[in-house]
C-alpha cells in the first residue's frame, strides 16, 4: 500500500551557495507520526511549506511530492487549493498568527468549512461546535462566539487545530505546534493530537527541534541538518542506537531530567553565616500599576528568597509565574511594591542613589534574546566595555585589555572586539552578553532565560561555558528558565513559581525527582522525556504504523 | 519574534563588511549616482559667478525670447535675460532651502520630538499641535503665510520649516520611544547607566538613521515647495531668479519659446532625483542591519 505522503529527491534552492533543502526523501503513512527534526536552518519548515505549495516566489523546487498519488510539486494553484485543507492541513507555531483577531472563532471555522463545501450557516455553526468539542475546548457552545483574545495560548492552538481539521484532512503538518506554549499546555496539545490521530487515522508530519517531544510522540524520525537528511528510522532505533555522529551529538546535547533521586550534595559551607548571603528577598510583592485599559496586576506575591555566594538558584515556572519580574527586581530594574530586597545585606530602599549605583556594579544581567540585547550600532568591544565606561574604571588601555581577557574567558577570538552584533551568530552574541556581564566581576548574575532562544547544541555549549565560568569565578546566580532540564543542569537549588507565588523550594535533585507539591509534580511530568522507551502506556497502546 | 529564532550554528558567521558609517551607502550604486547628481547641481550653483556667461539680471536689448543659440545656450527670457545664467543663479535659492531651511526644520522638529517623550502632558500637547499643522495642505499654509508676511525667500523658508517640524517631531518621538524600550537599553540601565548616558550612547545614535533617511527625502520635498510657491508667485520676488519662478516664466512663454522651460525643469528633476536616490540608498542600508 502506497504511503499517504511520498517525498522524493526534494530540492529547494534560493539561488544561494547551498540549496536550502538538498535531496530529501521521506514517507508518511496514514495513522503514523513522523517527526522532522533539526536545528535552525536545517530546512524542516521549508519542506513543510513545499508540500502545501507555500514556498516564497524566490524559491525553485524540484523533485516529487506525492500525496495519495497526486503530484503536488509544480501543481497549479487550483489543484493545490483543492488539496489544502481537505487532504492536507498545516498548523503553525504561533497560534495568534493563525487566527484573525477581529473575527469570532465560530466565524473563522465556518469560513474554513465553506471554503471547501456548500454548507448552510446553521449547519456550519453546529459543525464548528462539534470541532471545538473534538479539540477538547470546554463549553464549546459559548466559546464558539468568543474572539481570539479571549482565549489562552493553549486554547488558541486548539482552535487552530480545529480549523485544520475542518476539512477532514488525511495528513496534518504541524510546524513547531507547541514551541510557543507552556510545558504543561504543550503536553495537553500533543496528547490531543495523539487522540485525534487514533480516532481518525490521520497521518501527522511533526516538525520540531525538541527531542523530548519526538521521543514521546513520534513513530519515526527524520533528522535534518543543513538541508540534508543525516539519519532516519523508527524513534526507538534512532534514539537508542544513533548511527550518524550529528544525531549522536544532538541527542547528547539534550538536557535531561533525572529519573531517580540523586544523592543531595550537602554544601560544605556548614556555617551559613549571613555575610554569605548575596541576595535576599523578604516578603517581596510586586504590583504593576494600572494603565489605561489594564487593571493593576499582581505579578509577585509574598516571595522569600535567599541566594548565597557561589550558589546558583534556579527560578522555574510557566508564563505569568512572576519569575522574570523577580529577576528584574533583583537587577534593580523594577521596584518591589512591598517587602524588603537586600543585596549583600543592604536594603535597596534605604540607600541613596550613589550607593545604589555602586551596588549595581555587583549585580549583572544576561538577557534572553541575543538578537536585541546588544546595541546594534556598537562594536562588540564597545558593548563589553560599557560597564567599565559607565563606572569609569581603569584607563582606556586597561579597559581594552580587560575586554580582551573577557573575550578569551568566553572562548571568542579577540578579533571579535571590532565586529558588530549582526555579524555574529546567536550563540556567539550570547557569549558576548555573558562577557559584558562579567566585566565588573559581579557577585551576582541574573540570567533570564539565557539559552531559550538558542538551538539545542548551541545551548549545550553556552551552558557548559557558563557552568565552567561560574565555578571558576564563584559568583552567585539567579537562573530563570521555563526549561526544567536546563535548570537541573546548572542550578544547585530551585524555586518553583506559579502565578506569582512560591510553590516549592529545595535542592535541584530533590525537587525534580521527588516533588512534594502537586503543581511541581505536574510540571515535571509534563516535560517530554527524551527517552522513547518511557512512553506512558496509554499512548504506547496506539498502533504505531511504521515500526 | 518566535522562540525558535533563525540563528545558525556556532561557526564563524562573519557576513558583510564592518562599515559602520551610513555614508558608505553613498559610495556605490544608487547612493553614488544620487550623490553625483546632487553634487553637480550644487557645484553649478556655487560656481554660478564663474560659469554664468552673463549677469542674471542683465537685459540684452533686442534679444527677447530667443531660442537656444551659441551665445545663449538656453535662450533668453521675455526681457532679454540669459536663461542659463538665471538658472545657475536660481539654483542658489534652492541650495539655501536644502541646506538651511530643511535642516533647520528637521532640527527643531527632532528636538521637540525628543523633549516630548519626557513628559506625557507635553507629548500630548505637541502631538495635537503637529496634527493641526499637518491637517493643512502645504500650499494652503504657504498662501496663508504669504498673506501675512508677504512673499520672499524667508516665507519659503518658514513654510518649509513649518512643514518639516511635525514630520521630524513624530519620527523622532517614535524612534526614541522604541529605542528606549529595547533590551539593550534595559541592559545599560541594569549596568547602572543614567538617562544622559543612555540618551547619548544608545538612543540618539540609533535614532539618527531613520532621521537621516527622512532628511534626504525632506530636501527633495523642499525643492518642490520652493518650486510650487515660486510658481504660484508666493515665493521669490522678481527679479530674483529661482528655479520655480523660472519654470513659471517658461510655462507662461511656452508658446513663443518652448525651450525656455527645459533648462530649469531639468535642473529641478536632476536635483530631486538625486536626493531621492540618496534617500533610498540610506533607507536600503538601514534595512540591512
Amino acid at each position: 500500500m502506497t504511503a499517504l505522503l511520498t517525498i522524493r529527491g526534494l530540492n529547494i534552492d534560493f539561488g544561494g551557495t547551498r540549496p536550502a533543502v538538498d535531496d530529501i526523501s521521506l514517507d508518511v503513512d496514514r495513522g503514523e507520526v513522523v517527526a522532522l527534526v533539526g536545528e535552525s536552518g536545517s530546512g524542516k519548515s521549508m519542506t513543510a511549506r513545499a508540500v502545501l505549495g507555500l514556498l516564497p516566489d524566490s524559491a525553485t523546487a524540484t523533485g516529487s511530492i506525492l500525496l495519495d498519488g497526486t503530484e503536488l510539486l509544480g501543481a497549479s494553484e487550483r489543484e493545490l487549493d483543492a488539496v489544502r485543507g481537505t487532504k492536507v492541513s498545516l498548523i503553525f507555531q504561533e497560534p495568534q498568527s493563525a487566527l484573525n483577531p477581529v473575527r469570532r472563532i465560530g466565524w473563522q471555522i465556518r469560513e474554513a468549512l465553506r471554503a471547501h463545501t456548500r454548507i448552510s450557516k446553521s449547519e456550519a455553526r453546529a459543525r464548528a461546535i462539534e470541532l471545538l468539542e473534538q479539540v477538547e475546548i470546554p463549553d464549546p457552545q459559548r466559546r464558539v462566539d468568543y474572539y481570539p483574545h479571549q482565549l489562552s495560548g493553549g486554547q488558541k492552538q486548539r482552535v487552530a487545530i480545529a480549523l485544520a481539521l475542518a476539512g477532514e484532512p488525511d495528513l496534518l503538518i504541524a510546524d513547531e505546534p507547541t514551541t510557543a506554549l507552556d510545558v504543561t499546555v504543550q503536553a495537553e496539545i500533543l496528547t490531543l493530537l495523539d487522540r485525534i490521530r487514533a480516532r481518525t487515522g490521520m497521518g501527522i508530519l511533526l516538525i520540531t527541534h525538541n527531542m523530548g517531544v519526538v521521543a514521546q510522540h513520534a513513530d519515526r524520525v527524520v533528522v535534518l541538518r543543513a538541508g540534508e537528511i543525516v539519519e532516519t528510522g523508527s524513534t526507538h532505533t534512532v534514539f537508542d542506537a544513533p548511527t550518524h555522529p550529528y544525531t549522536r551529538d544532538l541527542l547528547a546535547a539534550v538536557p535531561r531530567l533525572p529519573d531517580h533521586p540523586e544523592p543531595v550534595v550537602v554544601p560544605d559551607t556548614a556555617a551559613k553565616a549571613d555575610t554569605d548571603v548575596v541576595l535576599r528577598f523578604e516578603d517581596v510583592s510586586v504590583t504593576y500599576p494600572a494603565t489605561r485599559g489594564n487593571p493593576a496586576f499582581r505579578a509577585v506575591e509574598s516571595v522569600d528568597l535567599t541566594v548565597r555566594r557561589g550558589e546558583v538558584l534556579g527560578l522555574v515556572g510557566e508564563s505569568g509565574s512572576g519569575k522574570t519580574t523577580l529577576g528584574r527586581v533583583a537587577a534593580g530594574l523594577v521596584a518591589a511594591t512591598e517587602g524588603t530586597v537586600l543585596i549583600e545585606g543592604r536594603d535597596l530602599s534605604a540607600i541613596d542613589a550613589r550607593e545604589l549605583r555602586a551596588l549595581r556594579r555587583d549585580v549583572a544581567v544576561v538577557q534572553q534574546d541575543p538578537a536585541t540585547s546588544l546595541d546594534p550600532r556598537l562594536t562588540i568591544g564597545a558593548s563589553i566595555r560599557e560597564p567599565l565606561d559607565v563606572h569609569k574604571i581603569g584607563s582606556p588601555a586597561e579597559r581594552r585589555t580587560r575586554v580582551a581577557e573577557l573575550l578569551e574567558a568566553v572562548r571568542l577570538p579577540a578579533a571579535f572586539a571590532d565586529r558588530l552584533p549582526h555579524q555574529l551568530s546567536g550563540g556567539q552574541r550570547q557569549r558576548v552578553a555573558l562577557a559584558r556581564a562579567l566585566a565588573l566581576r559581579p557577585r551576582l548574575i541574573i540570567a533570564d532565560e539565557p539559552t531559550s532562544a538558542l538551538d539545542v547544541s548551541v545551548q549545550a555549549e553556552v551552558l557548559e561555558l557558563f557552568a565552567q565560568i561560574q565555578s571558576e569565578l564563584g559568583f552567585a546566580c539567579v537562573f530563570i528558565s521555563h526549561d526544567l532540564a536546563v535548570v537541573h543542569q546548572v542550578a544547585d537549588r530551585v524555586m518553583v513559581l506559579r502565578a506569582g507565588r512560591v510553590v516549592e523550594t529545595g535542592p535541584v535533585g530533590e525537587v525534580f525527582t521527588a516533588p512534594r507539591d502537586p503543581y511541581t509534580r505536574a510540571l515535571v511530568e509534563a516535560v517530554p522525556d527524551p527517552d522513547p522507551s518511557r512512553r506512558p502506556l496509554e499512548v504506547a497502546g496506539l498502533e504505531p504504523a511504521g515500526v | 519574534m518566535s522562540v525558535v529564532t533563525e540563528v545558525t550554528t556556532d561557526k564563524d558567521t562573519a557576513t558583510g563588511s564592518d562599515r559602520t558609517s551610513s555614508w558608505a551607502a553613498l559610495r556605490s550604486g544608487r547612493g553614488l549616482v544620487g550623490a553625483v547628481l546632487v553634487g553637480l547641481v550644487v557645484l553649478a550653483g556655487l560656481l554660478a559667478p564663474i560659469l554664468a556667461p552673463f549677469a542674471p539680471d542683465q537685459q540684452i536689448p533686442g534679444a527677447a525670447l530667443q531660442a537656444p543659440s551659441g551665445d545663449h545656450l538656453l535662450g533668453t527670457d521675455s526681457v532679454g535675460r540669459d536663461v542659463l545664467s538665471r538658472t545657475l543663479y536660481g539654483i542658489r535659492i534652492d541650495l539655501l532651502v536644502i541646506f538651511l531651511a530643511v535642516p533647520a526644520g528637521a532640527a527643531i522638529g527632532s528636538i521637540l520630538g525628543l523633549v516630548a517623550t519626557r513628559y506625557h502632558w507635553l507629548d500630548t500637547a505637541m502631538q495635537r499641535s503637529f496634527d493641526l499643522i499637518l491637517a493643512f495642505p502645504t500650499i494652503i499654509l504657504a498662501i496663508a503665510l504669504t498673506m501675512v508676511i508677504g512673499p520672499g525667500v524667508w516665507t519659503i523658508a518658514t513654510v518649509i520649516i513649518l512643514a518639516e517640524v511635525p514630520v521630524f517631531g513624530r519620527l523622532t518621538r517614535t524612534a526614541v520611544l522604541t529605542v528606549r524600550q529595547s533590551p539593550y537599553v534595559e541592559a545599560a540601565r541594569a549596568i547602572g547607566a543614567d538617562e544622559g548616558w543612555i540618551l547619548r550612547r544608545h538612543v540618539l545614535p540609533n535614532c539618527l538613521e531613520p532621521l537621516t533617511v527622512q532628511l534626504a527625502l525632506a530636501m527633495s520635498v523642499g525643492v518642490f515647495i520652493e518650486g510650487a510657491m515660486s510658481f504660484l508667485g508666493l515665493g521669490v520676488v522678481p527679479p530674483t531668479p529661482s528655479l520655480g519662478s523660472l519654470i513659471k516664466e517658461g510655462t507662461q512663454n511656452a508658446y513663443h519659446s518652448p525651450f525656455f522651460v527645459v533648462g530649469p525643469l531639468t535642473v529641478v528633476l536632476v536635483l530631486v532625483l538625486g536626493l531621492l536616490l540618496i534617500s533610498q540608498a540610506l533607507a536600503a542600508r538601514s534595512r540591512q542591519r
